[in-house]
């Protein structure tokens, strides 16, 4: 079972250039269906709109943070089955478990490469990478 | 952290208070005088050198130090942000390019052009560090803020920092303050 092609993603970092990079490795995974958003309450209000397949979202950023945006995900009735995968430069173990106690679906620390990522969207969808 | 009145009328009392037994010691006859006075004007001494000191910290020639120094490293943020918006520009045209060659071609590309999008990731992490440091910055200067308060003013540092040929090397200028290539031409036209 591979990755579904038209699934629908939601990408959240500070770092315009991050975002980018995202847009492009997903492409690369043939992932187009992908929206982007700055911050955290803009991304929440753009995962209301749409059904929503995955989540990647950075952490530090104000004044929502990643771990805020989780937890409202994780809270809201529709959202909380969608798995989000946290992209970061936070890498200390208590953050690590601050997201997993959140309900992180998986963590990748930045700087990261485009196997990393491709295996994390794979075990979170629930296919062979 | 807002100075405390208190604090800065202690340390200002203090100096003078030294300064006035030094004056009273002076003019006594007692034999162990001199002792006591030379410690009280090395401690007198010390503070102001500490308050001089204090004080060029906060003073780097015309414009606050931290401040200046704080706009230069966000200008790293938005420097590097841009030669990685470049690199990427490049990077998404070979990609265009690789999509229309041979499948060998195409792959051998393709993972030069990922590559590429994962080394652009400098540009995330370099900016989330010098962003600490700013706050580091920010923070010591509401510190030394502080203490200067509490040393009392210092005008006879205005003038301090580089002169002459030393003032003229001031590096990159920040984008606000950075004359344009047109900016300079027509300098040099006035000039000649």
């Amino acid at each position: 079972m591979s990755l579904n092609k038209n699934m629908r993603v939601v990408i959240v970092d500070d770092y315009t250039t991050m975002l980018r990079i995202l847009r492009n490795l997903l492409r690369q995974l043939e992932l187009e269906n992908v929206e982007e958003a700055n911050d955290g309450d803009t991304a929440f209000h753009l995962m209301q709109k749409n059904p929503l397949d995955l989540i990647i979202s950075d952490w530090n950023m104000a004044p929502v943070t990643g771990l805020d945006l989780l937890r409202k995900v994780r809270a809201d009735a529709r959202l909380r089955r969608i798995p989000f995968i946290m992209v970061t430069a936070e890498s200390k173990t208590e953050n690590v478990i601050a997201a997993k106690q959140a309900g992180v679906s998986n963590y990748i620390v930045k700087p990261f490469n485009a196997d990393t990522l491709r295996a994390k969207i794979a075990s979170v969808c629930g296919v062979a990478a | 952290m807002e100075p405390n009145p208190a604090n800065t009328s202690r340390l200002l009392d203090a100096h003078g208070f030294l300064d006035r037994v030094i004056a009273q010691l002076r003019v006594l006859q007692s034999p162990q005088k001199d002792t006591l006075v030379s410690v009280l004007q090395y401690l007198s001494d010390h503070i102001r050198t500490t308050r001089s000191e204090i004080g060029a910290l906060r003073q780097g020639g015309d414009q606050p130090l931290f401040a200046t120094t704080a706009d230069e490293l966000e200008e790293i943020v938005t420097e590097t942000a841009r030669a990685a918006n470049n690199i990427m520009d490049a990077a998404e045209a070979i990609e265009g390019v690789a999509a229309t060659l041979e499948p060998e071609a195409n792959s051998a590309l393709m993972a030069a052009v990922t590559k590429i999008y994962e080394a652009s990731a400098f540009q995330d992490i370099t900016g989330q560090r010098i962003t600490k440091v700013v706050r580091v910055l920010q923070s010591l200067e509401t510190k030394l803020d502080s203490l200067t308060e509490a040393f009392g003013s210092t005008p006879e540092l205005a003038g301090a920092g580089p002169h002459g040929d030393e003032a003229l090397l001031n590096g990159p200028q920040l984008m606000k303050n950075a004359s344009s290539q047109s900016d300079i031409d027509a300098l040099f036209e006035t000039m000649s």
